[in-house]
């Protein structure tokens, strides 16, 4: 009985009213502090391969001998076209696959996005293993470009030989699809979405032939990355890259049976995003972190792998790196063991995790352990909401405010009113027992009008030609920071309306960014992260107040974060105008969300909050 | 004058006996094997074991060829005409031309099975019931699958190959199909168990599962059909005959591959022919030359033994054995053949001996003129589209490559987790003349789908619908729930050009089929039913006692605990026993009766509630406030 009267009456605290903005700072504390508690080794554990039919690194690879002498000759053939138009390269490479026994076919594809088109022809061959049953089938692929624009000679060579190596074999429950696309990010794409008929329409972006022969249903595909040419590299370690568009990952098993292979069978080290010389370290498995959800929260593609995801399908590319004394026989080796491992599969890889964060080729944190992260920053903006709200629906104490005048003195108390509560009895001021109704509509109307805004500036950023997207983008940033002042000069809206508007702002946001984690776990972390300030501001009086609030909220905007994005990769030649051009084709051709979620997610809850603080300077009086 | 009459008696018989010989038919059995070399270095091997029997003898139980285990079955299940057909592998028809015997002898990946039974549809059900259970039983398949729900009556696709008696109640065509069915070695043994001659003689000699099962391609066939002169013939002038059909395309450098180094390790750079045009071969980079001309292979080779000898049952009409089908100019060598032939293509026919081992040695030989491959009448496949595990899509290809319009019958028999939206159902280039669907019952049966389209000439046809996937129930999933349900393959069946003339050689109609699809279902968290049993047992380990303690358990003082009935009994009956022991032995007695209650007393809840202390209950012991639990 205690305990209830006793919340009963903490609603009519002062204290409760101070406290969320606490909470909400806490709660961001917490979030970030539990991803840096992420790499040790109480929050992490070891990889183990789940699926117990994969027996990685049983078989005996016999890939070597003579074989390399025809890897040789195909790496030759190849760097002989590497001047060659795509149609001569393809007929060239079709031939080769022919000659083994594939099945070939060619695949014509073009997009259209920011202006400009990609275009291009895949060719593939189907090894249709001599006893399998059609029904399934596995990928090796390469793109003839890999993703960093480099010609990818050893990898196309060696995806050629382990074709002709793996055509003599007659134990292959499943066909072996054998792919080269002219570049790693698009071709891939086409490839996938044409063989599960999902764009066979034409449109305005894309065309995509269909595919002249397919094969059954695809289990896991694994791409090489070898860009070297005849003249030959070693390589010290393989760097095995995972990640798929929208953040989607391949099943653990794949990356630990390829890990296993290489690092166990073959004695070959292996790295991931590229990091190397890493000594297991704190430091060095938060920078696979952070490294990984870079990758995770932008969502593009990665390399050729990256297009299976969307379809369930499990797929990781093994790149070389460094300089060591493997070569491509002992990459070869590799991909021979990973595909025996997968053709031992019985069902689609499900046993092992689909959501993880890697520390390194060996640790990794599964979902249970990293998800309360992103939560607590998303439920840090709920608490904010909920604490908006309540305070909407009261009526406000009077102030004692020079500027404001009043009937009352401003020493005189305000009426007062006894509460008896069992053998309690308090005093307690009038308006604090009124409860007081909230206008929805001109908030709501508000942030439908808003949201609804926000697909324009989406729109002009991904469909307009690329070099008017650093103009496009600098109009967007004026008419971004002019418009919360104009909205709340124009909005017959008092305090509790612009506290509405926000509470209902923050809570589409925390809801959204929710349901986000679960989906692509980084882009939410991030995205609440950048965001963090909304939960934060609220209607300020005076006007330096407000111009420090709206400076700090345009510092964490998403047109700030997109300049400063450009600014970090000018190092890398790509200038504003590179990035933009590369959004614009990340949603149009690739499918990838996160200009979604940046303009019609975050801006709107941005100029809300914008709205909010200057709605205290313009803004009506009670 | 009687031995006269003898004489003149037995020689009437004799003649009697020898004039009606003729007509009656008689137990025959041949043996036919056919080889032809196929393009990439494959050997197309048909092995056909052809039994006949008069309908007399098999009503009799009297056979002779014809297997008795098989015959027992079909008669007992009232089967005027079986055919079944166990395959693997996919025949290459870009490379190989058309399917062999029209595809009238292969089914689709896995089992299938159709059959003409007699009687109603209810009777029918029951003895196609029997018939698959049995056949499952003999043939070590797991053909007792093919339930109602994978049974079909096909109207169009089957048409029979013997003559139907007319005068039975009407017989009833079912078809089902297994594609997940793997054919094995155990499937090859009771098949040759069934030949007279057991696969230890004649060209049943050669088969061996190793070999067969390492083929490309490969089918297993059992057709049993009635055979009559004509159509109002007597009974007794039928025949049923059995044909088992054993057809494999088998790659030759793999099959000729020592059994025991299997491994296709790569060879010795010097084995290699190398490309010498290009202009940087050299000693460590060598272009693969593709192959040319024909690589030599023997019969002891490629099958791993030569045919021990001939089948000396059945008669030898001098037809020859094996057939093999080369150019002209191919050399050939056979070695232990009774006879042999070679005709003006180039076929060579040969005939075995008894107990003489028989070889056909083909040596490496340079391009010899190709034989020209027939297209086949019609490139088929079928693929599911879409993602997800709520819906996807069919999409059939048909391809005619000729330059006259086809005719075919399509026939698609669907489980019922898939169901089909006949409504989304479009054709593009072609036309669909009739068809024939009975949608399908959850549980109960699956789709029957037979489309009649016409293919215009050159041209290729695309068959769309859209479907929905079923839900199942959790015990409903296979063990390898993740890996999807098979769903048995398209059969197409090419109708003849010109029905007018049935003697037409071009008029048979062909059979090809599709591959099977994997259709992966949502399948669910298979270990949730164990989570809810801890959940909940759990919930009421802890939480039921907890509060059924907390709503009955009552703290009594120890001396207030009454004794239950049981315990004072049981003391009586001690102090009875003691009492009488000590009569007895007339020891001094220092038993005292034991009284004190044990640790745990037990207490009737009732007795507790209602506050009845009973004073025999007190104890000597220290009033202990002590927990009484129930």
């Amino acid at each position: 009985m205690g305990l209830s009267a006793r919340l009963l009456t903490l609603r009519r605290s002062p204290v409760l009213l101070k406290l969320p903005p606490y909470l909400s700072a806490a709660c961001i504390v917490v979030g970030v502090v539990w991803l840096l508690l992420l790499p040790l080794n109480e929050y992490s554990r070891q990889t183990y391969v789940s699926e117990n039919a994969i027996l990685p690194g049983q078989v005996h690879t016999y890939f070597g001998g003579s074989e390399h002498n025809v890897f040789r000759a195909f790496r030759q053939e190849a760097y002989d076209q590497k001047d060659a138009s795509e149609g001569h390269r393809n007929a060239v490479l079709g031939r080769i696959m022919r000659e083994s026994g594939l099945k070939v076919a060619e695949q014509p594809y073009s997009y259209y996005a920011a202006g400009e088109e990609i275009a291009g022809t895949n060719v593939y061959g189907i090894l249709q293993g001599p006893r399998a049953d059609a029904t399934e089938a596995m990928i090796i692929m390469a793109g003839w470009k890999n993703f960093e624009g480099l010609v990818n000679y050893s990898g196309v060579a060696l995806v050629l030989t382990l074709a002709r190596y793996f055509s003599r074999w007659s134990i292959w429950s499943k066909d072996i699809i054998v792919i080269i696309s002219p570049e790693s990010t698009y071709g891939p794409i086409a490839w996938v979405d044409a063989y599960h008929s999902t764009s066979p329409i034409v449109t305005a972006t894309q065309n995509i032939s269909a595919l002249p022969i397919k094969s059954g249903a695809l289990q896991a595909a694994v791409a090489i990355d070898y860009p070297v040419g005849p003249w030959g590299h070693r390589f010290d370690k393989i760097d095995i890259q995972y990640d798929g568009l929208n953040g989607a990952l391949p099943n653990l098993d794949l990356l630990n049976t390829a890990v296993s292979v290489a690092s166990g069978q073959m004695n070959i080290g292996c790295s991931l995003h590229g990091i190397s010389g890493h000594k297991d370290s704190y430091n060095d498995r938060l920078r696979t972190i952070a490294a990984g959800l870079a990758t995770q929260s932008l969502g593009h593609a990665t390399g050729p792998h990256s297009a299976f995801m969307p379809y369930h399908i499990d797929a990781i590319t093994l790149k070389t790196v460094g300089d060591g004394w493997h070569d491509e026989m002992s990459l070869g080796r590799v991909t021979e063991s990973l595909i025996r491992s997968v053709n031992n599969l019985l069902e689609h890889l499900h046993q092992s995790f689909f959501f993880y964060i890697l520390l390194n080729a060996n640790r990794f944190v599964s979902i249970g352990n990293y998800l309360p992260a992103a939560m607590l920053i998303a439920g840090s903006f709920t608490i904010s909401a909920l604490a908006l709200w309540v305070q909407s629906g009261r009526a406000p104490l009077p102030e004692k405010t020079p500027a404001q005048p009043t009937d009352e003195k401003a020493s005189a108390l305000p009426p007062m009113e006894l509460v008896k509560a069992g053998p309690d009895a308090a005093l307690v001021p009038k308006p604090a027992l009124q409860s007081v109704d909230r206008h929805l509509f001109l908030p709501a109307l508000t942030l439908l009008s808003i949201h609804l805004a926000s697909f324009i500036p989406l729109y002009l950023l991904t469909h307009l030609p690329r070099s008017f997207l650093p103009p496009t983008l600098h109009a967007l940033t004026a008419l971004s920071l002019l418009l919360p002042p104009t909205l709340s000069h124009l909005l017959p809206a008092n305090t509790r309306d612009l506290q509405t508007l926000q509470s209902l702002s923050l809570l589409l946001l925390s809801a959204t960014l929710s349901t986000l984690a679960t989906l692509n776990f980084s882009l939410a972390f991030l995205a609440g992260l950048l965001a963090s300030p909304l939960a934060f501001v609220r209607p300020c009086r005076s006007l330096p107040a407000a111009v420090l609030s709206y400076a700090v909220l345009a510092a964490l905007s998403p047109m700030s974060v997109t300049y400063g994005f450009a600014a970090w990769y000018w190092g890398r030649g790509m200038g504003l105008e590179g990035v933009l051009a590369e959004f614009a084709r990340g949603w149009e051709a690739q499918g990838v969300w996160t200009m979604g979620v940046v303009w019609c997610v975050w801006w709107p809850a941005w100029v809300g909050g914008g709205v909010g603080v200057w709605g205290g300077v313009f803004g009506k009086r009670t | 004058m009687k031995l006269r009459d003898l004489l003149q008696l037995s020689s009437v018989l004799a003649l009697f006996t020898l004039s009606h010989a003729s007509s009656i038919p008689n137990q025959e059995y041949s043996e036919h094997l056919y080889l032809k070399p196929l393009a990439n270095d494959h050997l197309h091997a048909d092995f056909n074991f052809t039994a006949t029997t008069p309908v007399a003898d098999y009503d009799a139980q009297h056979f002779r060829y014809f297997p008795r285990s098989l015959a027992q079955i079909l008669q007992y299940t009232h089967t005027t005409e079986l055919h079944l057909r166990f395959a693997l592998g996919r025949w290459d028809e870009e490379q190989w031309g058309s399917r062999p015997r029209n595809g009238r002898r292969e089914g689709g990946t896995g089992v299938e099975l159709w059959a003409w039974i007699e009687g109603q549809s209810e009777e029918a059900d029951e003895r196609w019931s029997d018939l698959v259970n049995s056949l499952s039983g003999l043939f070590c398949a797991s053909l007792n699958f093919v339930d109602s729900t994978k049974t079909i009556r096909p109207v169009l696709s089957f048409e029979p190959e013997g003559t139907h008696p007319s005068g039975s109640g009407g017989s009833q065509l079912l078809h089902g199909m297994l594609p997940h069915e793997v054919v094995c070695t155990e499937n090859l043994t009771p098949f040759l168990k069934m030949l007279p001659c057991k696969g230890k003689a004649g060209i049943s000699s050669l088969l061996d599962g190793h070999k067969l099962f390492d083929a490309s391609w490969q089918s297993m066939a059992v057709d049993v059909r009635p055979v009559c002169p004509s159509t109002n013939s007597r009974k007794d002038e039928c025949v049923l005959e059995i044909q088992q059909t054993v057809s494999m395309a088998l790659s030759i450098p793999r099959s000729m591959r020592d059994r025991h180094n299997p491994i296709p390790r790569p060879p010795p750079i010097e084995e290699i022919e190398c490309d010498d045009s290009k202009v940087w071969n050299g000693h460590d980079t060598c272009y693969p030359k593709p192959s040319t001309g024909d690589l030599g292979w023997s019969l002891a080779k490629v099958f791993g033994r030569p045919i021990k000898g001939a089948c000396p049952l059945g008669d030898a009409d001098g037809a020859g054995d094996i057939s093999l089908d080369v150019p002209l100019e191919r050399t050939v060598e056979a070695q232990g053949s009774a006879s042999s032939e070679t005709e003006p293509s180039g076929l060579r026919k040969f005939s075995l001996q008894a107990a003489t081992d028989f070889d056909v040695v083909l040596p490496r030989q340079d391009t010899v003129s190709s034989s020209s491959s027939t297209h086949p009448p019609l490139y088929a496949s079928r693929q599911m589209t879409g993602y997800g595990q709520e819906r996807g899509g069919m999409h059939a290809t048909l391809r005619n490559p000729h330059p006259y319009p086809q005719k075919i019958v399509y026939l698609e028999s669907l489980p019922w987790y898939l169901k089909p939206y006949m409504h989304t159902l479009e054709i593009q280039h072609g036309n669909i003349e009739k068809m024939f669907y009975t949608p399908a019952l959850d549980r109960v049966r699956g789709t029957h789908l037979e489309l009649v389209i016409e293919i215009p000439a050159d041209s290729t046809v695309e068959l769309n619908y859209d479907f929905e996937k079923a839900i199942l129930r959790y015990t409903e999933y296979p063990p390898d729930a993740n890996r999807g349900f098979d769903v048995a393959p398209a059969v197409i069946r090419v109708l003849p050009r010109n029905v007018s003339d049935p003697a037409d050689g071009n008029n048979q109609d062909e059979y090809l089929r599709t591959t099977s699809l994997l259709l992966p279902l949502p399948t669910p968290d298979f270990s949730m039913p164990y989570n809810v049993i801890i959940l909940t047992s759990t919930v009421i380990a802890l939480g039921f006692g907890s509060i059924f303690n907390m709503l009955i358990r009552k703290f009594v003082l120890l001396e207030e605990v009454p004794a239950s009935p049981l315990k004072t009994k049981v003391t009586m009956l001690k102090e009875k026993i003691a009492a009488l022991l000590g009569k007895t032995s007339k020891k001094g007695s220092d038993t005292k009766p034991s009284e004190e209650p044990g640790p745990a007393a037990v207490i009737d809840p009732n007795a507790a509630l209602n506050g009845s202390t009973d004073g025999s209950a007190l104890t000597n012991g220290s009033a202990k406030l002590r927990n009484v639990k129930g």
